[in-house]
């Protein structure tokens, strides 16, 4: 839990005001003997609480150890105690998703000199861009936003599904300095017939006959003012795994879309079908992007923007609380960017609620934190429960909703602590 | 638009090593594994195995067809049995 000294967590990282292990104290907190908590410093793999759920703790470059789900392409999950240490994500915590085989791209290509944007198609002047043109030519903004894994949390799925089984460590809160997409894509001239836009990153697949990674969204999504080309991630050059020297940020979009070591931007007139959007990253064709359990949906659309979520960060299942004893329950929460309007908190279940306070605001975007003092009463088993909504109404479903990909999942996920 | 200081260009590969921590190295023996391996390992690692949860034979199947059809796996289809077979019986259930 102690700051990594060699952290590249940079500026902006606002720690929380309680650690876990102060609250706690440390010799609790060593005994918590939790099946999803894990100390990296002790421990070379972690259990996830979901059949095969082990996951060896390896280190990366400018990562430390975090949860590998795949070696070739890296898939590495943020510990979820991280998510306790600050609203911020340190860069060196921050997981990684890649796709194809030859990914990340080599070091050589990405270098200042090499490294190159194009921005062609259905525009007037085709564009090629440096990252220090970027840099000169456009206004730099910054925005603090989540970027979440489609299928994050796709090992809770009960029945379980095939694909990348993770935990809940597939987000992460980060502030994103970059420039705005839309100023770029005017300077190139969009031309009439334009429609939609599509993005390439320099990761690629090792038979020419497997789908590249191309993502694409309507002209309206790709020109809105939130969206960014960012070279930065909380104050310092994006990590090579997290997309160095540049990346798309999507804000409230799920991370498939935030394209990383991005090099092509293509303007079209059509509706692109390439495999990653379709048949790849598909929901079902309903306001819950839910089916029965274990059925196929009729019709199925892309996946676009995330639904409410909150997650229950200083007490993780398992955990030992004495009666008698106030303790902060806190957390995070967070939608597609509508902006969380309250958190509710059960420690009885869902029979009782309270709301929770809740901190500042880093935006609508970000991680919001919320806390709730409990004195806990009776001994025994106490399922905790943290529940939000957001400003258009929407919130949590109490149980797990299913769908066949493993998207999507934001249902309340209770934490069932001692208290002794 | 407003121009922008621009910053001195950085390279984060500068002094550093690069090279990514090798991959888990096998799957559970048996028949037909070393098959798995020669198909399945030259574009993904085989964690992206031995992660799954225990999946049925229409879903190991599916898998293996999806990377045949859909990614481009140069596996011929008379050895899909043999790769299904091996993947229910290591990684399956019933």
């Amino acid at each position: 839990m102690s700051a990594d000294p060699s952290s590249r967590a940079g500026t902006g990282v606002r720690p929380f005001r309680l650690s876990l292990r102060r609250f706690l104290g440390s010799a609790g907190a060593a005994a918590l003997g939790m099946p999803w908590r894990e100390f990296a410093a002790d421990a070379a793999s972690v259990t996830l609480p979901f059949a095969n759920g082990g996951r060896p703790l390896v280190r990366y470059p400018q990562k430390r150890p975090l949860l590998r789900l795949t070696a070739r392409p890296p898939q590495l999950e943020t510990p979820f105690e991280v998510f306790n240490e600050s609203l911020l994500t340190p860069n060196d915590a921050f997981f990684v998703r890649y796709h194809l085989t030859q990914a990340p791209p080599a070091p050589e290509a990405l270098q200042p000199d090499r490294f190159r944007l194009s921005v062609s198609g259905t525009v007037r002047t085709p564009l090629t861009l440096s990252v220090e043109d970027l840099k000169s030519r456009f206004p730099a903004v910054d925005t603090v936003a989540v970027l979440q894994c489609s299928g994050n949390s796709r090992g809770f799925f009960e029945p379980r599904v095939g694909g990348g089984q993770l935990g809940h460590g597939a987000m992460g809160c980060a502030r994103w300095r970059g420039v705005r997409l839309a100023d770029v894509l005017e300077a190139a001239g969009v031309a009439p017939g334009a429609a939609q836009v599509l993005f390439n990153g320099l990761d690629s697949p090792l038979h020419a006959a497997t789908p590249d990674f191309i993502k694409s969204m309507e002209l309206d999504l790709a020109t809105r003012p939130e969206v960014l080309l960012a070279w930065e991630m909380n104050g310092e050059p994006l990590p090579w795994l997290n997309g160095y020297p540049l990346r798309l940020v999507v804000p409230g979009y799920y991370g498939t879309y935030w394209i990383k070591q991005v090099s092509e931007i293509t303007l079209v007139d059509a509706a692109f079908q390439g495999f990653w959007m379709n048949p790849g990253y598909r929901i079902p064709d309903d306001p819950c992007a839910a089916v029965a359990p274990g059925t196929t949906p009729k019709r199925t659309i892309p996946i676009t923007r995330m639904n409410v979520r909150s997650f229950i960060t200083s007490l993780t299942p398992g955990a030992v609380v004495r009666a008698g004893a106030p303790v902060v329950i806190r957390g995070i929460a967070f939608d597609g960017g509508h902006g969380i309007q309250d958190v509710v908190v059960s420690e009885d279940g869902g029979r009782h609620w309270r709301a929770a306070e809740l901190g500042a605001s880093l935006g609508d975007y970000a991680f919001r934190e919320w806390t709730l003092s409990w004195t806990p009463s009776r001994t025994g088993p106490a399922t905790l429960m943290a529940r939000a909504t957001n400003r258009l109404g929407q919130s949590q479903p109490l149980e797990p909703l299913w769908n066949p990909a493993g998207y999507m999942r934001n249902c309340v996920e209770p934490v069932t602590v001692t208290v002794t | 638009m407003a121009a922008v200081p621009v910053e001195p260009p950085r390279n984060p590969f500068a002094g550093d090593e690069w090279t990514l921590p090798a991959a888990q190295p096998s799957v559970t023996p048996g028949s037909g594994a070393g098959l798995v391996i020669a198909n399945c390992a030259q574009c993904h690692s085989l964690d992206y195995i031995t992660t799954q949860p225990p999946l049925t034979r229409a879903q190991w199947t599916a898998g293996v067809e999806k990377m045949r059809v859909r990614f481009g796996a140069t596996t011929p289809t008379n050895l899909v049995p043999t790769l299904v077979d091996y993947l229910t019986s290591a990684y399956g259930k019933p």
